[in-house]
């Protein structure tokens, strides 16, 4: 799990490492418990590494990429809408008139499930586009593993 | 002399306690920053080990790596399916761009370049954006071209010809520039926006090149 700190923080470094990545997203996975028949919320949390960020989930230009998390369906786990986070703003230096809506930093998705009594594991990839301060990365997908317990 | 004993005793005490609060402090200290190293959390790449080991480059050394060879010749497409070939130009220094609809210093540069290009029309300069992201589709290509008013030639890229400038793995970040002299030589290569200016001096130097033109290997 990531700390709480980090979990609370939306605005990251957005200066580029020197060391490029193959991957600018990391997933946090933890069991969940929640209650069987019943709407619960689980969690997902997510870290964008320092000096990049992503595209939020509603980007404010169709030209732009969005991060969307797509599941595979589970049996005895229904899944209601995904709620994704606001995000924040920001802007390239060399065009600060271009605001983008982008997340740096933590950030978590919200997953409602009714889910019947025993462990599910959902499978399923989060896709999203990088940039950091001056270059922007070819779209990709993390892959998500999501175990919980219905009891 | 007795009140003088109780005067130093308190006087001993308060150097005491001015001690033990020094060294407590510092221990509080030393405690805390124990803590916060023990709940560093160390983020692993998707791939194991890509982000940190000594083969990972950053783009300023892998931009080095076109830099003074022959530049890969192509023939491809443009939006409206007319074919064009890098040997087209021989003898005229071009910058080859790639760039992509969802990348935003892509769309800074691109103005520039075509600025650029109407200043330096007289030497001969060609610019040719190929977009990487084909699977966009030609609408959402010929959006962004129109918007940043760009008349240079747009070229769909074929999935070769990433490779062939950007290694096994293609284009990993972009945009990416590459400036092609007069003799059909890389000289300079470019990972993600430079300034305006920078992009200018590499132009010169592709103007300037080349004292016998058609001399290369484009």
């Amino acid at each position: 799990m990531l700390p709480v700190g980090l979990a609370a923080q939306q605005v990251g470094n957005l200066d580029a490492p020197a060391v490029k990545p193959k991957s600018y997203v990391v997933y946090g996975a933890e069991q969940q418990t929640v209650a069987a028949g019943k709407r619960s919320v689980l969690e997902l949390h997510f870290r964008v590494l320092d000096g990049y960020h992503v595209n939020s989930h509603t980007p404010k230009s169709e030209l732009l990429i969005p991060t969307k998390i797509e599941l595979q369906p589970s049996a005895g786990v229904k899944v209601e809408a995904v709620e994704y986070p606001s995000g924040i703003s920001y802007s390239f230096s060399f065009d600060p008139t271009e605001k983008l809506d982008v997340y740096s930093g933590a950030f978590t998705v919200k997953l409602p499930v009714v889910a019947e009594v025993g462990t599910h594991t959902m499978d399923g990839t989060l896709r999203y586009q990088a940039c950091d301060h001056a270059a922007c990365y070819p779209p990709k997908s993390l892959p998500v593993q999501v175990i919980f317990t219905a009891k | 002399m007795k009140r003088s004993g109780l005067v130093f005793g308190v006087m001993v005490l308060g150097i005491a306690l001015l001690l033990w609060a020094g060294w407590h402090n510092l221990r509080e200290r030393r405690l805390a920053m124990q803590q916060a190293q023990e709940n560093h959390v160390v983020l692993v790449p998707e791939k194991a080990g890509a982000a940190t080991t000594a083969d990972s480059q950053s783009p300023e050394a892998e931009a080095m790596q076109m830099r003074g060879k022959v530049a890969p010749g192509f023939t491809l497409a443009t939006l409206d399916g007319k074919k064009v070939s890098l040997s087209d130009y021989k003898g005229r220094p071009v910058l080859v761009n790639f760039w992509a609809t969802w990348c935003g210093p892509c769309k800074v540069e691109m103005p520039w370049f075509e600025e650029f290009r109407k200043q330096y029309s007289a030497q001969g300069l060609e610019i040719l954006g190929l977009a990487d992201d084909v699977d966009a589709g030609k609408d959402a290509i010929a959006k962004v071209a129109q918007k940043t008013g760009v008349t240079y030639p747009i070229l769909l890229t074929d999935g070769k010809i990433q490779k062939a400038y950007g290694g096994p793995d293609g284009m990993d970040y972009l945009p990416m520039s590459f400036y092609v002299d007069k003799n059909g030589v890389i000289v300079e290569e470019t990972a993600g926006l430079g300034s305006k200016d920078e992009i200018e001096a590499h132009i010169k130097k592709i103007v300037a090149s080349g004292a016998t033109p058609a001399a290369g290997g484009q």
